[in-house]
């Protein structure tokens, strides 16, 4: 007990100099004795005195204590925990003086600022980093190790997988530079231009579907399949098809769960109703066949509409006879529903919203040509329309001929390309909120020149989503 | 029984009289009003009065946020990824219709999340990490998030130099790797028409 005293009688020694060391000059000699009293009493105090004490003396030697409290680097450690010391009446005190001082405040809250995040639980450290936003994740990469890691780390994936569903980008390739992506942030509304490196560079490999973060791609020939999470560079190449079908296909992408750990499914269906299925899990084309035959053949697929999911069914417009045909995953049924395209349509295409199923179309009238939206009636199987572009933005098209392609749709918000001669028009439309936008321009990373977009596809953009 | 009074007490020693239902939106507490492990008075021993008061004032403020069908904040479960993030609406009602509970429901939320807004408007990073703590501690999910949230706004624009000097984390990488990770995400530091890569 008597050698306790003497160590702390030596530490208070040594406390009371480097409080006097590392605290800057006051300004005034009143808030000396201001900033220095409280101090010196509460380490006098008998109820405060053991309990700041002991911990110090259990864990360590006295040469180690010393050690400690002479140490530079922890002097905001030592002003903690003086902090911590302080009965509630003599915070009122201190804040008194902090009202004089503001220097003085600031050389406090500057060594805080650095000693609490020390103490942060690094687990907490994810679900801050899930919420920033997606090119600044990536950024962040370069913070420390632990940060990069992040990425692969499956409890930061299911931090992320929680969060609320983000607004989708858009992967989108041009006429030119086909094999590096020109991918859009709708809602920075930004470019970005990643590269995956894996992807052939021979050969042009268009975006056709995606889900979980997850982009799958096919060769212009039709005969080889990916699939990339662009962000990542994550990469696989899809084992070769038991049919030998090089014609067109249509290709669609559902997620066996809630994210890519679960695995996810690719389907083609070409346009004689033999389609395939692809399981991640297995890594094989797991189902063939053909569409069954009360469904009548063959099947016109629209190919410019691309396939949209909703949960783990996949739907299809037909041109002839016109309607949808659906898919489901689970259960590998195929059904079709006859169902009457709007008058003077064309250049139509099948979206989703939520569980919707949204038609987006053009309009010609004279010569007066506008982007339209209908939504499926399921009861009634009519197309009902529930939203035009913008009057004014019509003007612009005016007498014009104009083509429309959609650049992928995803989570309510649809991306049209619109086409003439002289212009490429991007807009996104959005269906809950019903708001049309226009889309930048794209160039290249130091390039001046516009580049017009061919096709492309919406993804939700993933840090931990792999292939 | 809605007229309970519990008391929680700080690490320091302040003692604060709050409704049961707002008590028990301090999960912890919550268990132990469940469990009958204790009489009336709580002690809450990680958490200054200070910060407590700061809890106790957001779980008054969402003290119906489990009643409230809207509201997520809470949930320890989200729903399928592939789920697709827009409100369900019949399906054969029009877009722009939605019932007049809808619409009460929409701005009771937008309100709160206003209020939250101002709640965390004024706290100092090291108070927004006080509270971070306590909420985790004392299974605040809904706080919790809103404190992560604000910590990420917080950051967002700062450069990886900067993120590292506020949180006091250390460089670890070689200058070789620190080159290569910042080559391969290069893509997400480019400007319109330029490249700027911040260089170590």
């Amino acid at each position: 007990m008597e050698e306790e005293l003497a160590m702390l009688r030596q530490l208070i020694g040594q406390l009371q100099e480097l409080l006097h060391n590392g605290s800057p000059p006051p300004p005034s000699s009143s808030s000396s004795l201001s900033s220095s009293s409280p101090s010196f009493l509460v380490l006098h105090h008998p109820q405060y005195q053991n309990g700041w004490c002991l911990p110090c003396i259990e864990d360590t030697s006295a040469d180690d204590c010393c050690d400690i409290v002479m140490a530079g680097g922890k002097r905001p450690g030592i002003f903690k925990m003086l902090e911590t010391v302080k009965p509630p009446v003599k915070r009122t005190r201190k804040e008194r003086t902090q009202g004089k001082s503001c220097t003085e405040v600031d050389e406090i809250s500057g060594n805080m600022d650095q000693e609490i995040w020390q103490e942060f639980p690094q687990d907490l450290f994810e679900d801050v980093v899930s919420r920033l936003p997606m090119a600044t994740f990536f950024q962040f990469r370069a913070v420390c190790r632990k940060w990069n890691a992040l990425i692969d780390s499956d409890s930061f994936s299911r931090c992320f997988t929680e969060l609320p569903q983000t607004i989708p980008w858009f992967y989108t390739i041009t006429h030119e530079n086909v094999n590096s992506g020109q991918v859009y942030d709708p809602s920075l509304k930004k470019w970005h231009h990643p590269i995956i490196p894996a992807l052939p560079k021979k050969s042009i490999v268009l975006p056709m579907a995606s889900a979980g973060g997850l982009v799958c791609f096919l060769d212009i020939g039709h005969r080889n399949f990916y699939v990339s999470n662009p962000l990542t560079k994550s990469f696989r190449e899809l084992p070769a098809r038991s049919f030998k079908v090089w014609s067109r296909v249509a290709v669609g992408m559902t997620l066996n769960g809630n994210s890519t750990s679960h695995g996810y499914k690719v389907l083609w269906v070409g346009c004689e109703g033999e389609y395939e299925v692809y399981d991640s899990l297995s890594n094989v084309w797991t189902k063939r066949g053909t569409i069954p035959s009360n469904i009548k053949l063959p099947v016109l697929l629209n190919f410019k509409s691309q396939p949209v999911a909703i949960h783990s069914t996949l739907y299809f417009m037909l041109t002839d006879p016109e309607g949808i045909l659906s898919y489901d995953m689970v259960s590998g049924k195929w059904k079709q529903f006859i169902i009457p395209g709007p008058p003077d349509l064309s250049d139509h295409t099948l979206a989703a919203c939520g569980e919707r199923l949204m038609l987006v179309g053009l309009l010609t009238k004279n010569a007066a040509t506008c982007v339209c939206i209908w939504e499926l009636q399921k009861m009634t199987l009519l197309w009902k329309e529930v939203d035009r572009m913008p009057n004014i933005w019509c003007l612009e098209f005016y007498g014009k001929h104009i083509r429309m392609n959609c650049l992928g749709n995803k989570g309510c918000l649809i991306l049209l390309s619109l086409r003439s001669r002289q212009m490429n028009r991007l807009i996104t439309y959005n269906a809950v909120t019903r708001e049309w936008t226009k889309v930048p321009g794209c160039t290249v990373p130091r390039g001046r020149k516009r580049l017009w977009i061919a096709c492309g596809t919406a993804f939700h953009p993933s840090p931990t989503a792999r292939a | 029984m809605s007229s309970k009074k519990i008391v929680l007490t700080s690490s320091d020693g302040e003692s604060f009289k709050v409704e049961e239902v707002v008590a028990r939106k301090l999960q912890i507490v919550g268990h132990i009003i469940e469990d009958d492990c204790a009489t009336n008075k709580i002690p809450i021993p990680n958490v200054t009065g200070e910060i407590l008061a700061k809890v106790i004032e957001y779980c008054k403020k969402h003290v119906e946020d489990d009643d409230d069908v809207v509201e997520t904040h809470e949930s320890s479960t989200k729903g399928d990824k592939t789920v697709e993030e827009a409100k369900k609406k019949p399906d054969d009602v029009a877009v722009p219709e939605s019932t007049e509970g809808d619409d009460e429901a929409e701005d009771k939320k937008e309100k709160l999340n206003e209020w939250d807004a101002k709640f965390m408007k004024d706290f100092d990073i090291k108070t927004i990490f006080d509270i971070i703590l306590a909420a985790n501690y004392l299974n605040v999910q809904g706080l919790f998030d809103l404190c992560s949230k604000t910590i990420a706004d917080y950051i967002k624009d700062m450069t990886p130099e900067e993120v590292r000097e506020l949180f006091n984390i250390e460089n670890d990488f070689t200058p070789e790797e620190e080159e290569a990770i910042r080559n391969e995400n290069a893509w997400t530091f480019e400007q319109d028409g330029k490249q700027q890569v911040p260089k170590p």
